[in-house]
This record gives structure tokens, sequence and C-alpha cells, in this order.
């Protein structure tokens, strides 16, 4: 065994190959580059579809490390370059090179004609290397290159038609912020270098040595908390999470392939992944745990709201990808390791299905608003009925594969509270109501877009073979891939043995937690379960979790039903027959537009939500029974609105007003500190000369 | 003998140079500074080599003064390749003429 | 203090006087000239320090070519011969500098090698030399050879004058001769059909 893990470096190595070829030669060819980009990820993807078959009928695999020393670091160390191929690695290396390819595919029609596109190709082959590179490394600072690989290709793409303002702004915004958290990364990863430095590690860096040793109790609490929160950091604004979320709509102003690819798929992931490869180390710590919790439960709540207001639609994919990152990082903070990287994967399909999708909208209707789409059912079915399948996805239908994994984070969190963590508590309850609010606004979205009459001033017309082949690729996958974590997989090898790794499986130890394990592991046994029936054990005095295969549990599949079906009947009321048409008096009453603009979220939440309802109250009165029930969900959806539109102006006012902030001081600041540059380099020369007075008489004074 | 009295000569002629090349005029003063500071470092290195090391086979310390000079050689024929350059573009070779690298 | 120190201390200090004239001297031929006292002095205090072979290359490379190329660069851009201000307004600046850097340097030296003393000097021989370069760093001394040919070549590509140009920077280089030039007026009259070749000749003769 092991023949095919060992070429796994051949995975990152094909599309960097392909970058590379299309920037010299693909002006010259046909396809102008394009077909070099398919070919090279779709080798990658089979090579990947090997390795991950073999790892997943091996599973739990023992993980393959090879590497070689990079250079050394004084003092005996060393710094390696290697590869780690283990569960979690295959799994990504599978996403990662199914989205890609799909997007390379996509892009074919999708990016036609464009002035760059064989930059575009080459930048997304960059990418797609940068990011096995992040997924394959075995050391924390070949993770950190790839993670800053991946940041760069996001800036580029973001800014591909920087021909306008807005769009280079919104890439310096996304760059900006990713470097905040990475500032954090970097300090947080030279902290825990620094602890196994003092266990006389040879290989600070190395993750799986850090990850033993972190499991076996070496590290010192404090430089476990003080590393993994500062690694947090940086997983904060790579993924997303709130506060530092801000860059992530913002960067919708790429070319929609790669707002699929990497701003919903592969990229906002990687903080994901680089906490769940790192999670022995955060299950140390029941603060750190705490922490990433409560900041996941506070990302995927108020980022869910935040979709709900948006007339965008990549912007409400956007949001809703925020809370679904959120939710994967609520996961590893109450213990769900497997659940988080489960959603993670099926998030991949899903909401890159998603995006896809709305390009091939933008693309016939030429606008992102869905005030401009409606009623397109019948111009695009094959659009419509996968981005049917993508929204049940990640609302967590049953039967799709975001349910099995959103469920099995409800879980996670449901089993942590049953250890007498309130952070579990607060993960199951906020994730169910944020399902909710998922289930409305892609209802929301799904309704404004396909039914009622179309709004488009131009023609509507389905997409080519191209760009539907992805989609419905996509689409089955958005299906089948829940069920290699559910109860129809009878096999003894599921997603959970094949990413877990000997130290998560068996080991996986929350040294806090070693009161009343009996207790509460019967507790959680009588805990409502949806999908999954993992089990509490007490071994060897500390708590242990186990997973088994998982189970259905009727009674909270009604539940999730019943969420469900409120919240598609009430964005049913509302958006089902179309976006109706405004009250003309409110254009010629003279009313300023800018005006119309800045109350039209509230118009829409007064009209569309209040009124249907307040109107069918005198029509349905005679239905007494169903008046009280009409008048709660009517006010559950105003209020859900007013706290919505209050986070959206927190979100834009406070949030962006202080990442503004730092750059208008940065202007002050340059402005008086320019006038040093006074082009007499015999200052420069005195200048240098003193400083090495200055720190040769520090470093004499320092002995 | 102790290294002492060249160790000292030497920082002596480094200071020098370092003050020669902050606060000369002329482009071709500045290289001559330099040159001062480069012999310095030689004296440096022949004092530590027939010094500390006598016995040493490579004789290293000789050699990287013997690389020094020949580097040194080109530095002063590119240099004043340059200044050549510049005072036929700008007819100055005051090195506080030329500022144009400013805010 | 040995014979043998007190000709370093007199080597050192001609050499140390002469350099602060370098950086100090109001005239330009005089600072080269002083140049090249005190990398004679550098070739006498390697030849104290027992290192005869440097103290050789010293005086050919150093005192033969390198200063005499400095002279050569001091006519050639018209470099004012006589005494003007040739210091720029960091005075202050490279006097702070140079001396903090002297006093650190010498805070440093004198309590790290002050207890050292070798009873004689003995350095390593002419022929352990050769043995060395063409041994131990033969492949430096080649590197050396392109390096130096490449500074050479670079050299002339940048002084040399472009195909289009007229002569006017010989013309120039001929007023810092001042009295040379009065004594050959043909080949003035000859190169300076370019310039207007009285009015060169009277500044230069002024």
């Amino acid at each position: 065994m092991g023949t095919v893990l060992e070429y796994a470096w051949l995975v990152p190595v094909l599309p960097l190959v392909s970058a590379a070829l299309i920037a010299v030669f693909g002006k010259r060819l046909p396809w102008h580059g394009s077909e070099i980009g398919i070919a090279a990820v779709g080798l990658a993807m089979l090579l990947s579809i090997a390795i991950a078959w073999q790892t997943f009928v091996t599973s739990p695999v023992e993980p393959l490390e090879l590497a070689y020393d990079w250079a050394p670091l004084g003092g005996g160390t060393v710094l390696e370059l290697g590869m780690l191929v283990d569960g979690l690695t295959a799994m990504m290396f599978l996403l990662v090179t199914v989205v890609s390819l799909m997007v390379h595919i996509y892009s074919r029609e999708y990016m036609h004609g464009e002035v760059r596109f064989t930059y575009f190709y080459a930048m997304l082959s960059f990418f797609t290397f940068s990011m096995l590179l992040l997924v394959i490394a075995n050391n924390l600072v070949q993770a950190i290159l790839g993670w800053e690989l991946v940041g760069l290709s996001s800036y580029l793409l973001i800014g591909f038609y920087w021909e306008d303002k807005s769009n280079q702004d919104a890439g310096n915004k996304a760059f900006l912020t990713t470097k905040f958290g990475d500032v954090g990364l970097i300090v947080g990863a030279i902290v825990l270098a620094a602890g196994m430095l003092e266990l006389g590690s040879t290989t600070p860096f190395n993750l799986l040595e850090l990850n033993q040793a972190a499991a076996d109790g070496q590290l010192g609490q404090g430089t476990i908390v003080l590393g993994i929160l500062l690694i947090f950091l940086g997983c904060m604004s790579k993924s997303g999470q709130f506060p530092l979320h801000v860059w992530l709509p913002d960067a919708m102003a790429g070319p929609t392939p790669v707002s699929a690819l990497i701003h919903a798929a592969t990229m906002v992931t990687a903080g994901v992944f680089l906490l769940a490869r790192l999670f022995p180390v955060l299950a140390q710590s029941q603060t750190a745990m705490a922490v990433v919790a409560i900041v996941g439960v506070i990302t995927l709540f108020f980022g869910g709201l935040l979709a709900l207001v948006q007339d965008d639609i990549k912007k409400v994919l956007a949001y809703s990808t925020v809370s679904q990152l959120g939710y994967m990082i609520a996961a590893l903070g109450v213990g769900g390791y497997t659940a988080s990287i489960f959603h993670l994967f099926t998030h991949g399909f899903f909401k890159a299905l998603l995006f896809l999708g709305s390009g091939s909208l933008i693309h016939a209707v030429h606008s992102n608003n869905m005030s401009d789409m409606g009623g397109l059912r019948k111009a695009m079915p094959h659009t419509f009925w996968t981005f049917v399948i993508g929204s049940l996805a990640l609302a967590g239908f049953p039967l799709t594969a975001g349910f099995f994994s959103k469920d099995e984070i409800l879980i996670a969190g449901d089993i942590w509270a049953g250890a007498g963590f309130a952070t579990g508590n607060l993960v199951y309850w906020v994730g169910l109501a944020a399902a909710f609010v998922t289930s409305f606004y892609m209802a929301r979205a799904v309704f404004l877009i396909f039914f009622g009459e179309t709004r488009s001033h131009h023609a509507p017309h389905e997409s080519g073979r191209w760009m539907l082949a992805p989609l419905m690729v996509l689409a089955v996958l958005s299906i089948v891939s829940g069920y290699i974590f559910s109860p129809f997989w009878t096999a003894e090898q599921n997603f959970e043995t094949w990413t877990a790794t000997p130290i998560i499986d068996e080991e996986a130890t929350f040294p806090f937690a070693d009161h009343g394990a009996e207790a509460a592991g019967s507790a959680v046994q009588g805990e409502g379960v949806l999908a999954a029936a993992p089990t509490l054990a007490a071994e060897g005095g500390e708590l242990t979790i186990l997973h088994g295969a998982p189970t259905w549990h009727p009674d909270l599949l009604l539940i999730v039903l019943a969420v469900f079906g409120l919240a598609v009947v009430l964005a049913w009321r509302s958006y089902g027959h179309g976006l109706p048409e405004r009250d003309p008096t409110l254009h010629m009453g003279g009313l300023s537009t800018a005006l119309v603009n800045k109350y039209w979220l509230d118009d829409i939440g007064y009209r569309y939500i209040v009124v249907p309802v307040r109107d069918r109250w005198s029509a349905w009165a005679t239905w007494t029974s169903n008046v009280l029930i009409d008048g709660a969900v009517g006010g559950v959806g105003r209020a859900t609105k007013a706290l919505a539109v209050a986070t959206y102006d927190v979100d834009q006012r406070v949030i962006d007003g202080g990442v503004n902030g730092v750059a208008f001081s940065a202007a002050w600041w340059s402005e008086r500190l320019r006038r040093l540059q006074s082009g007499d380099v015999q200052r420069y020369a005195g200048a240098l000369v003193a400083g090495v007075v200055v720190l040769v008489l520090a470093v004499a004074l320092a002995r | 003998m102790s290294p002492l009295g060249p160790l000292l000569l030497a920082a002596l002629l480094f200071s020098i140079g370092v003050y020669g090349v902050i606060a000369r005029r002329n482009a071709v003063l500045v290289l001559m500074s330099v040159e001062l500071m480069l012999n310095a470092v030689n004296i440096n290195l022949v004092a530590f080599q027939n010094l500390l090391f006598p016995a040493e086979l490579a004789v290293s310390g000789q050699m990287f003064a013997l690389f020094i000079i020949g580097v040194a050689a080109a530095e002063v024929g590119v240099g004043l390749a340059i200044v050549f350059n510049l005072f036929r573009n700008r007819a100055t070779v005051n090195v506080d003429d030329v500022d144009l690298m400013r805010w | 203090m040995t014979a043998h120190d007190l000709v370093f201390v007199i080597v050192g200090l001609v050499t140390a006087v002469s350099a602060i004239l370098v950086v100090t001297s109001r005239h330009l031929m005089h600072a080269a000239l002083y140049l090249a006292l005190t990398l004679t002095g550098i070739g006498g205090v390697f030849l104290v320090l027992g290192a005869g072979f440097i103290a050789l290359v010293q005086v050919v490379v150093y005192v033969g070519a390198v200063a005499v190329l400095f002279l050569f660069g001091l006519m050639l851009t018209r470099a004012p011969i006589g005494r003007e201000a040739l210091d720029s307004q960091n005075r202050g600046l490279g006097l702070a500098v140079a001396g903090a850097l002297f006093v650190l340097l010498a805070a440093l030296i004198i309590p790290a090698f002050g207890g050292e003393s070798t009873a004689e000097v003995t350095g390593p021989t002419i022929e352990a030399i050769g043995i060395a370069i063409f041994a131990d760093w033969v492949l430096p001394f080649e590197v050396l050879s392109m390096l130096l040919l490449a500074a050479l070549i670079g050299a002339i590509l940048l002084a040399r004058r472009e195909a289009g140009e007229s002569g006017t920077e010989a013309e120039v280089t001929r007023i810092e001769m001042g009295e040379a030039l009065a004594d050959e007026p043909d080949r003035h009259e000859a190169v300076g059909t370019s310039a207007p070749a009285g009015e060169l000749g009277a500044g230069g003769g002024r």
C-alpha cells in the first residue's frame, strides 16, 4: 500500500506547471490556454480520486509523511519541505481539485471573449496550486507559504477587472483584512514552534509532532492558548469570521467563477482546515475552544441575517458563506472535528454549485440583482433545477448533503452540552435558529429569481454546455457527497474513519473535561440526536468522544422539517408571486432616488412581509385558528428583518468605518513621513551607520 | 606585538572613511573615502591572520585581503565610470545636487 | 615597547594623519595625493605586520593604479582645482556618526584584545600564499578574474561617449589641464572644431 500516496506531491505540482505553461504559451494556443488548465487540473483530480480511494478503503490510515530538509534553522533544528498525506489531506485534495476542475471547465464559456482570458486561467491554476500546497504541508511554515499564496491569488482575482476603482478597493480590502489576521497566524506558529523547541524537537514546525506533543499533554497550557488563539486570528480573517468577514462580500467584485472557487468552496475554508489540522492542540484548552465556539456562533447567526436584506444574488451567497463558515468554526469549538470538516466537504460542493448557478443567471440577465431577474424557471430549466438542489442542500433539506453535515454540527453541539459545556447549547440552539434564517433567505432567492414575472430587460437564455455540465456534476455531488456519513452508509469505513488521524480518532481527549464522565455519557444518550449517534465513554479517567455510525432520530428530523417548512412558506407568501410592482406614486411623488435607495431595505421588509400579512389578516379572519399563527409568523419575520437591517448597518458603519479609519491615518502619517526621503544619499548613509552604531551598542550592552 | 595597535588604526581609518562618505560633496572624494574604509578592513584581516592565527594553512585572512583589493579595483573602475556618466549628463559631480529620487 | 612596535607607531601615525587630510583637505589634488600617501602607509603597516606580499600588492594596485585612476577621474570631471567648499551640509552628521562609531569600536576592541600579544610576528611565506591561492582558493580566484573583466567592460560601456555625441567633453578636459593646454595650440585647434576655440583657450589660460 501507499504507492499512490507517495505520488501525492504531483497533485499540487500539476497546477503549478500548468500555470507556468499557460503564462508562457497560453496566448498562442487555440483555446488560449484553457486546455492546459483543464487537462492539468483534470489529471490532478484523477490522482486525488485515487488517493482518496486508497485512503478511504483502508481507513483509518496511518499518515504518510515524506519530507526533506529544506533549510537549517540553527541549533540543530531544520525547516522541512514535505508532504503529509492522510484522510484530511485526501478529502481536501478531492474537494479542491473537483471544484477547481468544474470552475476551469465552466470558465471556458463564462469568461469567453475576456481580454485577459489567458491571464485568468493562469491565475486560476496558480490558485489551485497554492491551495494544494497549503493542504499538503507537513509543517506550519509551508502551510503559511501556501496560505499567503492563496491570499495573493485571491487578491489578484478579486481585482481582475482592475479598470474599476471599486474592484481595486475590494481587492485591497480583502488583502489588508486577511493580512491583519496573517500576522496573528505567523506569531502563533512561532509561539507553538518555540514550545516544541523547548521539548527538544529538531523540526519545531512539524504538524504531526506538534499534534502528538499537544495530545500527550507535553505543551504548556499558556503556549497552547496563546499559540492557538493567535492562529485562530489568522483563521478568522481568512475564513471570514465576525468581525473580520467584511472583505468577503466585497470580494464578490471578482468574476463569478472566482467567487465559486476561492470565496466559497476552497480558500475561505483554509482557516477551518488549518484549525482542524491543529485540532489536537485546540482540544487541549477549554478557553480556546470556548472562544472559537463563540466566534463561530456569532458569525453563523449574524452572517445569516445579513444575507436576508441583500438584493445582489452574489452578496446573498457571500453572506451565506460567512454563515456556513461560522457553522464549521463553531463545530470545532464544541469538539465536532468530523462534523466541521464534513460540512466543509459538502458545503464546498453545493456552494460552488450555487455560485456557478448564479453566474449562469448573471450571464443571462446581465445583472447581479434579483430584482432584475424573476420568472427564469422556464427560460433556464437546467440552471433552475441545479440551483434548487444547491439551495435545498444549503438549507439542510433532508436527504441532501447539507442535511447530514449541518445536523452533524448540531449534534456535536448537543453532545458538548451534554458533557456540561454551555457553548454546546449555544451552538445547538443558535445553529437551529440560523437554519431557519438560511432556509428563508435561500427560499427568497429562489422565488425572486425563478418565479413570478420576468423583470429582465434582456431575453434570458439558457447557458451552453460548458457551463451546464459543471452545474450538473456539482448538483449530483451536492446530494451524494453527504451519504458517506449518513445512516444509509453501512460500510465499516465512512467519512469519520476516513478523515480521522490516529491522534484525533481514538485519542481526541479533552483533558479539561474529566468530571462525571459516566453521568455525561448517559445524558448524551438520552438527548435527541438527529442523524448520528456518537457516544461518550470514559477511558482511563479522561473523557473521550467516540463517534459511531449515524442513525435516524425521527423526533429531531421533524423539527428540522418544521423549521424548513415554516421558512419556505413564509418566503413563498412574501415573494412567491414575484416582486410586486412598486407603488407608482413612490416614483412620481417627488421622492428623491437617494431616499428610495436608502430606505429600500426597510421598504422590502414593510411591503412584502408586513403588508401581505396585515391584508390577509382580514381575509383569513374566519380562520380564527390560523390568525394567531399568522401573526406570530409575521412578527418573527419582521423582527428578523429589523435585526438584519440593524446588523447590516453596524457592519457597514462601525466595522467598515474602522477599516477606512486605518487607511486614512496611514495616509496622514505618510504625508509627514515622506519628507524623510530627501533624496540626499549622504544623509541616508549617515542614518545607516547611525543605525549600525545603535544596533551594535544594543547587542554589546545586552551581553 | 599586540593586535591592539593595528585594530585601533583600522577603526580610526574606517571612521574617517565614514565621515568622508557622509560629509564630502564631490563624488570622486566620496569614492576615495570608500577606499579608506576598504583598506581599514584589510588591516584588520591581515592583523588577525598574522597575529592571532599565524599557523592557518589556507591563509584565509590574507586571501580575503587580496580579494578585497581586487574587488576594490573593479569597484573604483565602475564607480568612476558612473561618475563620468553623471558628469556628462548633469555637468556636476556633487552628490547633493543629484536628488531626483525624493518626494 | 620593542623596535617593531615603534616602527608601527610611526607608520600608523603617518597613515592616520594623511587619512584625516584626505577627508579634510580643501584642495582636490591634495586630497588625492594624501590618499596615495595613506595607501602607501597602509602598505607599510602590512610590512610591519609581516605580510610582505600583501604590502607589495597594495603598493602596486592601490598606489600604482587606483590612486592614479582617482587623479585621472578628478581631472576628467572638471573638478575645480583650488580652495573651495568641498564639504556638503552634512558635515555635522558625518562628524557625529563617525565619532560615535570610532568610540564604539575602540570601546569594544580595547577590552577584547588588550591582553593579547604575540612575541614575534611571523606571517606565511609567499610560497605558502601561492600554494593557497592555486590550491584552496583557485575557484574564487578565477571568479574574481571574471569580475574584473566584467567591471572592465562595464566601465568602458558606461564611460563611452555615445556615437552621435560631439567632442565637447574633450575640450572640457583640456580646460582642466590648464597650463598644459597653452603649450599645445596646434592640437587644440585640430580637435576643437566644434567649439569656440578662442573662448576655451582663454578660459583655460586663466
